[in-house]
């Protein structure tokens, strides 16, 4: 019985792993796997001898993958009788060869020749057998025709239609880790470079002012989508707010709280809420008030509310002579003109 | 050219894109994104009344050697370290031989009417420096003015190396002049193995609210608050379809030090990646912001074949607070689950149920619609 036991517990344990590594991709699917490209090359196989034609194709046309005729003149005795394709190289490799196609101009005529029909010297992974022998960037970039068109962005003499094209790089400029947060700072020093893929409406999804068009409202059906305001942002916006202000006020000006919230009924305005501060906020000096020391650890949330013409309620109180008294920080400093420039001349009246 | 039309209930809003480009001298790139809503009390459309906006309307005139190019109309300008700004105008690029680039750029800024305040112009420009092949240096300024006086004026600099293919770096620093001080730092740091298995980041970031205020503010005289975040970032690739994330960061608000960190799973369900499942653990600590948070997202194609494809999204996410009380509730709950179709032709079809609640509603359940149409016409290549 134990043994039964034991044996069951083996078997679901192996049931299982292999299970698993194929989940986690770590076991290849039979069914699916890299084409032998190496296998072919150490026969002495010439790459035209399967994809026939190639060494003559221009921008356009058809495909040259080798058909199942062409494999069983060499594979006389084929092990299965279905299209070879079927299992020997995999589906995203045809597709990812399709889309070069579509997308790139390119002309394996004019490269045959200048590679005197040298193959390899751009499909590099074929003599690994990688997986993906679709010629990277870098092999690319070693011909010197292309690099002055990197170094002026123009990609457009390879890619007919970059932006249009939504491949995400595969060997130069990649998006890996926390991009939302860097994508800023990568942004900043060669914009130029980003601008080759990406047009103005993926800026204006998040940096647009006019008119709020947020990601995660109008792609809903993309929850992988990494942006700034995901899924239940509204529950722990204010949360937010606290932690890192200004990245709120990068976009959003510091009316734009109220406005929303007026509007949804949950300002100090609203007739049933009332005043959202405490008692005791606000009074003469000595009287325990606690609305400076707030104001000073976060003004972002009293601007959002007293912002504008709001701000001269501060001012009837926090002037010299007033009771609220000077509300400079020590070692304030400012190059705007007491006497003209706002917020100044609420205060300094004649300049003084 | 090509052309995008999206419709959406709830809020009522659609948008139309267009985009296009000829090869012709010189290279030419139009886009214009226009939006539009109608009855959406969320965007201030009360009853019968719509709006229509431009967020984007620009033309692109570039030089095929890339010598330069110019940008005209309504856009969002983001270069060096000053901060991105939504204007209509224009921005002119000149690009020297030496891998030097002059940019300058003016207009108006777009802005709705504020209270009391309404920009009247920026102008401003950047020169930058590449370094060999491995990065490059840039210095930027702008000054904006509004009602007549100096709003914000900028100075910044910003550097992208590339050392090694291990080694990246970036960074930029800005200086508020008008009211002088720090207005932002952001750096960042990382270094990924060839095989791009693992990746880690250091970063930091100080942003400094009072000098992102219009300085004709009063808010802007109560001086610095401490905003430094600083932390790190660590990405396994754990299996061929199983990605790992975490990231932890200390935190500085309201004159208190916090912390923040996350873990985060995708697992790719194809090797495509067109199907996956995340998970998510999210803990934030830092002043009053204090709260758990654990999301759970998937993308299933229902059905899929090289004409059409069916998905469903079922997204959950729950926050819990760690200050719960019969007044905002114990923990606020979200989930939405989305059904897509997707036809060759450009034609996209999709609609959701959502349900949640949160601190200012006990529930709020939404049906969501969106239908959206894309086509591009290519001429002769």
């Amino acid at each position: 019985m134990r043994k039964i036991v034991t044996i069951i517990a083996l078997m679901l344990i192996a049931g299982s792993a292999g299970a698993c590594a194929k989940m986690l991709g770590l076991e290849q699917e039979k069914e699916d796997r890299a084409f032998e490209h190496r296998a072919h090359v150490l026969e002495g196989i010439n790459c035209n001898e399967c994809h026939v034609g190639i060494q003559e194709t221009g921008e356009t046309g058809p495909m040259h993958f080798p058909s199942t005729a062409l494999c069983v003149e060499c594979h006389q005795d084929p092990h299965d009788p279905d299209t070879c394709s079927n299992c020997h190289g995999r589906a995203r490799n045809r597709h990812a060869a399709e889309m070069a196609r579509k997308h790139l101009r390119f002309s394996h005529a004019t490269h045959n020749k200048e590679g005197a029909g040298d193959c390899v010297r751009c499909h590099v992974n074929v003599t690994a057998d990688a997986d993906y022998v679709r010629t990277k960037h870098p092999t690319c970039l070693s011909c010197h025709t292309h690099k002055g068109q990197w170094d002026t962005r123009d990609c457009g003499g390879c890619h007919i239609d970059l932006p249009g094209e939504m491949a995400p790089p595969e060997s130069h400029v990649v998006h890996d880790g926390n991009f939302l947060r860097e994508h800023g700072v990568q942004a900043n020093a060669q914009g130029d470079l980003c601008t080759s893929c990406h047009t103005q409406r993926q800026c204006a999804e998040c940096h647009g002012i006019t008119v709020p068009m947020i990601p995660s409202r109008l792609d809903f059906d993309a929850p992988m989508r990494n942006t700034m305001h995901r899924a239940n942002f509204i529950s722990v916006h204010a949360q937010q707010a606290v932690v890192d202000p200004a990245a709120c006020i990068t976009c959003h000006s510091e009316l734009f709280c109220v406005d929303c919230h007026t509007r949804l009924g949950i300002s100090g305005q609203d007739p049933v809420r009332g005043n959202p501060h405490p008692p005791g906020w606000s009074g003469p000096p000595g009287s325990g008030n606690t609305h400076g020391p707030a104001a000073r650890l976060d003004p972002i949330s009293c601007a959002s509310c007293h912002g504008g013409a709001g701000e001269v309620l501060c001012v009837s109180c926090h002037q010299v002579g007033g009771p609220g008294g000077n509300p400079h920080p020590p070692g304030f400093n400012s190059r705007l003109s007491m006497a003209n420039d706002l917020p100044c001349r609420l205060c300094h009246v004649g300049g003084i | 050219m090509g052309a995008e039309l999206w419709g959406q209930l709830d809020p009522n809003v659609g948008l139309f894109i267009v985009e296009g480009s000829t090869r012709k001298y010189p290279y030419v790139d139009a886009e214009a994104l226009i939006w539009g809503g109608a009855g959406s009390p969320q965007y201030g459309l009360g009853g019968n009344e719509f709006n229509v906006e431009a967020l984007v309307a620009a033309v692109k005139l570039r030089d095929p050697r890339g010598i330069s190019d110019a940008r005209l109309g309504r856009f969002i300008l983001g270069t060096g370290a000053v901060r991105a700004q939504h204007i209509d105008g224009g921005q002119l690029t000149l690009r020297a031989p030496s891998k030097t680039h002059f940019e300058i750029f003016g207009g108006v800024p777009v802005d709705g009417n504020l209270d009391g305040r309404g920009y009247d112009w920026i102008a401003g420009g950047r020169i930058s420096q590449g370094l060999g092949k491995i990065g490059v240096l840039g210095g930027s300024y702008y000054n904006r003015y509004n009602v007549g006086q100096r709003s914000d004026e900028e100075v910044g600099i910003d550097f992208s190396l590339r050392p090694a293919n291990w080694l990246d770096m970036a960074a930029k620093f800005s200086w508020e002049i008008v009211n002088p001080g720090l207005a932002e730092v952001l750096a960042t740091v990382s270094s990924q193995t060839n095989n791009r298995k693992f990746r880690g980041e250091l970063f930091a970031s100080k942003r400094n609210p009072t000098r992102f205020l219009q300085q004709t503010s009063l808010f802007t005289v109560l001086g610095d608050l401490g905003t430094l975040k600083t932390g790190a970032n660590l990405f396994w690739r754990a299996a061929p379809r199983l990605d790992l994330t975490a990231e932890g960061a200390g935190q500085q608000a309201e004159d208190q030090w916090g912390w923040t960190g996350y873990l985060r799973g995708v697992l790719r369900t194809d090797d495509e990646g067109k199907g996956s499942v995340l998970g998510e653990l999210r803990r934030q600590q830092v002043a009053t912001s204090r709260w758990t948070g654990i999301r759970l997202a998937s993308v299933i194609q229902l059905f899929h074949d090289v004409h059409q494809s069916v998905g469903l999204m079922p997204e959950f996410e729950i926050i819990i607070p760690d200050d719960r009380n019969d007044l905002t509730g114990k923990a606020w709950p979200w989930g939405r689950l989305a059904l897509r179709y997707q036809h060759e032709s450009g034609w996209s079809f999709a609609t959701a149920a959502e349900a949640s609640a949160n601190q200012t509603q006990r529930l709020d359940v939404r049906g969501l619609a969106r239908v959206s149409y894309q086509r591009k016409w290519h001429g002769k290549q």
